[in-house]
């Protein structure tokens, strides 16, 4: 999710150090081939094919996406344990994100999601526009859904699916404009996410 | 490098108190009516403003509500007279950070931040006429060209440090970038001593209370101070809040502001109730913006600030909702309290049964969580999270 | 803040060093089978270019200068009108939209800029370039689109391709210039001087696709003037396939990436 500023500050790094350092080349997840997420537990066979992007927004966390991360972007969640933040924090004190609690609920996860989103891009239009509970990885989970205007003044819409198993948040979240790219994709989506399975 | 940053401080503090006027600030001059831009820099600024409001015209953050807009618009006018005011549109955003800003041709935009926090019209005018101070005063292109300088300079620095490699030239640069910036910030505070003598003399010359812009001051320092305690910071944090990192606040400077206003528009009013009146309709959005930034510190200052006239339900309920998300089992109890007590002033607000359920529930109180989470579902029975409610609380075949 | 930005600014700008080499990557591409001949009978709906003309100082700031953006948007202006007549087509300009309507082509403008940001960030740079994107280049595929909802745009029903245009340009200043050249006698740093970028893409009305996108951060022609106003829009609609939009000066040639 913060993939897009993460990029933003990767090629600005590059050019003030002035190391000519090749981007990392982007990963290819193929049709039908299991792929471990973030090196945890976590294990997708994707129904079609996939791009990984080299830049990963947390340790735990790594972005797909098909056309961009500006038009869909699918990040993993794999694993996130009690007081870590869901992406990577630019500065722990002064800028601290919303973290995970040994007491948090499934049915706070999209509260956890919207803080981290509102905090992290300081944008103020963010709903969820609904949640209900859908398994997910075996296990009882959440399926909500969400509206927000992003940093860079695009109406998006999004879809998450979490579980919480033994303490520790398991998430999928799919995000796009909500002009034609949100539709088009949402099965994908879907169909990505109904491979899930945690060994 | 930071003592050579205090030292600057220091000296910038000194000048502020050898400029620190006697007497409360004079009139404003006669206004000169419709400014056309001279010059190729300041035309050039004019025409990338007026691009700029073509695209902030049609942005989604625009909060288009008719009757805020004419709100603000009125104390503004109300602040620097009708004249004035016709020089200017006024864009209402929902953005929640604490800022203002006018650009050269005459656009305004105000922050939804700004609106949750100031108390009454007085605060709020004293702000926006701070702002048309720099905008009259064409501030933002002597800005421009003394940034124009300064980053010249820090291009020159960079070459030359890396003609003579070594950690001595990359020192030098590094200091070189310290005292360009400590230039620009001081030639702020110059324009920053203008526009709040040109702020108070609105104000002076308007209907509503001068002494306000001093408070506005002493709040915004309360807010920072709190928000870096909270987050175990060891100084409060100016830089890190856009309006005080463009607008420092010092103790002198809420002086300053003290000494400017005229003493006979002490008694005036300052619009409190037409200001609450007025935000009613949008203030529980925007403390909910404002609770979801995780800043546990200020948040907390704000809601106490906004409970000075009197605690309302939906106070107690923010107070609640930025409690329980901190999440420290501390937290949880207090929030169970708040939200209680939200619940004795307003027994319909079903947000307020379901913070305090799902509270109870974490704190070891499953049985009257579960009470409180069906009264949730029983109120708002078409709630976005009804189905994940439910399922904490499964129906009983009586409703409580 | 404030001063984070200004440092972020000033570091970028001092040293916007050629970290890539710009000819390696690609500017033009097209849908397969895409062609607009001249005398088609095709309606292309322009809609308001972005158009931005200054100059950069020293420390690489951009200087807006309203005299040559006005100039620039006449001469660009005038150059489409000309430049349209002879590949044969019809090119009408959107018309001023309020309220709902603006605010509907506000964010179609904006879905354009994130697509085209895409093709440009994850097709026309090879090193970059996403995996799917890679193979579907393979046999020929440009498949990008806004939607077909597109057609909702005002205007939209009496034309047959929506044409976006953007262009900025900031003349190097004279202390830039010696910047420039000093840090490259000096440290051997290569100082950016200027910056003339343009983009312009067409897309399907019917469809919303994106049937071609020319993408160029170092444009030729001075906008400042018609004849470099022609110049700069026959670069910038190079490439269309099917047009025989003979450059009115000599253009450098650029890859297509559906050829």
């Amino acid at each position: 999710m913060s993939v897009r500023r993460l990029r933003r500050s990767a090629l600005l790094f590059a050019a003030v150090t002035m190391i000519a350092t090749p981007v990392a080349a982007n990963g290819y997840r193929e049709k039908g081939k299991q792929v471990v997420i973030a090196g945890s537990t976590l294990r997708v066979t994707p129904p079609r094919d996939w791009n990984l992007l080299s830049i990963r927004p947390g340790k735990k966390a790594e972005t797909w996406t098909l056309d961009g991360e500006q038009l869909n972007d699918v990040t993993w969640y794999a694993g996130i344990a009690a007081d870590e933040p869901l992406v990577r924090e630019i500065s722990r004190k002064q800028k601290p994100l919303p973290k995970l609690k040994q007491s948090t609920l499934l049915v706070e996860i999209p509260e956890l999601l919207e803080t981290t989103y509102r905090t992290e891009r300081q944008i103020g239009d963010f709903q969820v526009t609904g949640s209900a509970p859908d398994p997910f990885l075996g296990q009882p989970g959440i399926r909500f859904s969400y509206s927000y205007v992003d940093s860079d003044h695009l109406p998006r819409r999004g879809e998450a699916r979490a579980t919480l198993i033994g303490g520790k948040l398991y998430m999928a979240t799919f995000d796009a404009p909500r002009t034609h790219f949100f539709d088009r994709s949402l099965s994908d989506f879907r169909a990505l996410t109904d491979t899930a399975t945690l060994s | 490098m930071i003592a050579f940053a205090r030292g600057a401080a220091a000296l910038v503090a000194l000048l502020a108190i050898a400029a620190a006027p006697i007497g409360k600030a004079p009139p404003p001059p006669p206004y000169a009516g419709i400014y056309q831009p001279q010059g190729v820099d300041e035309i050039g600024a004019w025409r990338e403003a007026d691009e700029d409001e073509r695209a902030l015209a049609n942005a989604p953050e625009v909060i288009r509500d008719e009757a805020l807009n004419g709100y603000v618009r009125g104390v503004l006018c109300a602040t620097v007279g009708k004249d004035r005011c016709a020089a200017t549109r006024i864009y209402v955003l929902r953005v929640p950070v604490f800022n203002a800003s006018m650009s050269p041709n005459g656009t305004m935009r105000v922050y939804s931040g700004l609106l949750l926090r100031v108390r009454n019209e007085a605060e709020l005018g004293a702000i926006l006429g701070h702002e048309f101070g720099h905008f009259e005063r064409r501030h933002s292109l002597e800005r421009f060209k003394a940034q124009r300088t300064g980053t010249d300079l820090l291009s020159w620095a960079a070459v030359l440090a890396s003609m003579a490699p070594g950690y001595q030239a990359r020192a030098g640069y590094n200091t070189m970038r310290w005292s360009v910036y400590g230039q620009l910030y001081h030639y702020g505070r110059d324009q920053e001593r203008e526009a709040d003598l040109l702020g108070l003399g609105y104000l002076n010359g308007g209907t509503l209370r001068p002494q306000a812009a001093a408070s506005v001051w002493h709040n915004v320092m309360a807010e920072v101070e709190a928000s870096s305690r909270a987050r175990g910071l060891s100084k409060p944090r100016y830089d890190l809040f856009a309006f005080s990192a463009s607008h420092p606040p010092s103790a002198e400077r809420a002086a300053t502001m003290e000494a400017l206003a005229d003493p006979q528009g002490d008694g005036r009013d300052d619009g409190a109730d037409r200001y609450a009146k007025a935000l009613a309709p949008w203030l529980p959005t925007f403390l909910d913006d404002q609770i979801k930034l995780n800043d546990f510190g200020a948040s907390d200052y704000l809601i106490a600030m906004l409970a000075e006239p009197g605690w309302t339900p939906r106070l107690w309920l923010a107070r609640g909702d930025l409690y329980r998300t901190r999440g420290n089992p501390r937290d949880l109890v207090n929030a169970a309290e708040f939200y209680a007590n939200a619940i004795a002033a307003d027994a319909t607000l079903a947000d307020a049964y379901r913070g305090l359920g799902l509270s109870l529930m974490k704190t070891g109180r499953p049985s009257e969580g579960r009470t409180a989470l069906r009264r949730y579902l029983h109120l708002k029975p078409d709630a976005p999270d009804a189905g994940m409610i439910a399922m904490l609380a499964p129906a009983e075949p009586v409703e409580p | 803040m404030y001063v984070g930005r200004m440092l972020a600014v000033a570091v970028a700008a001092v040293l916007s060093l050629a970290v890539v080499d710009a000819r390696a990557q690609e500017r033009t591409a097209a849908k397969a089978g895409f062609e607009l001949p001249a005398g088609s009978g095709k309606t292309i709906l322009v809609f308001r270019p972005t158009v931005s003309v200054g100059a950069q100082s020293t420390g690489g700031m951009f200087e807006p200068n309203g005299d040559w953006t006005e100039q620039a948007r006449k001469n660009l202006e005038a150059a489409l009108a000309e430049q349209q007549q002879r590949l044969g087509n019809k090119v009408i300009s959107a018309p001023e939209s309020y309220g709902a309507d603006a605010q509907l082509v506000a964010e179609y403008a904006g879905l354009f800029a994130a697509v085209s940001q895409s093709v440009i960030n994850y097709q026309f740079f090879p090193g970059n370039r996403l995996p799917t994107k890679k193979r579907d280049n393979k046999s020929s595929v440009f498949d990008w689109t806004l939607g077909s909802g597109i057609a909702a745009l005002p205007g939209a029903k009496d034309a047959d391709y929506a044409l976006f245009l953007y262009n900025k340009d900031a003349y190097g200043s004279t202390g830039r210039k010696i910047l420039q050249v000093m840090a490259l006698l000096g440290p051997g740093i290569n100082v950016k001087s200027g910056e003339h970028a343009g983009y312009a893409g067409l897309v399907d009305l019917k469809t919303g696709e994106l049937v071609w996108l020319n993408a160029d951060n170092a444009m030729g022609g001075d906008v400042r003037t018609p004849e470099g106003a022609q110049k700069r829009i026959s670069q910038l609609l190079e490439g269309i396939p099917g047009s025989t939009a003979a450059p009115a000066a000599a253009a450098t040639p650029v890859k297509t990436a559906a050829r």
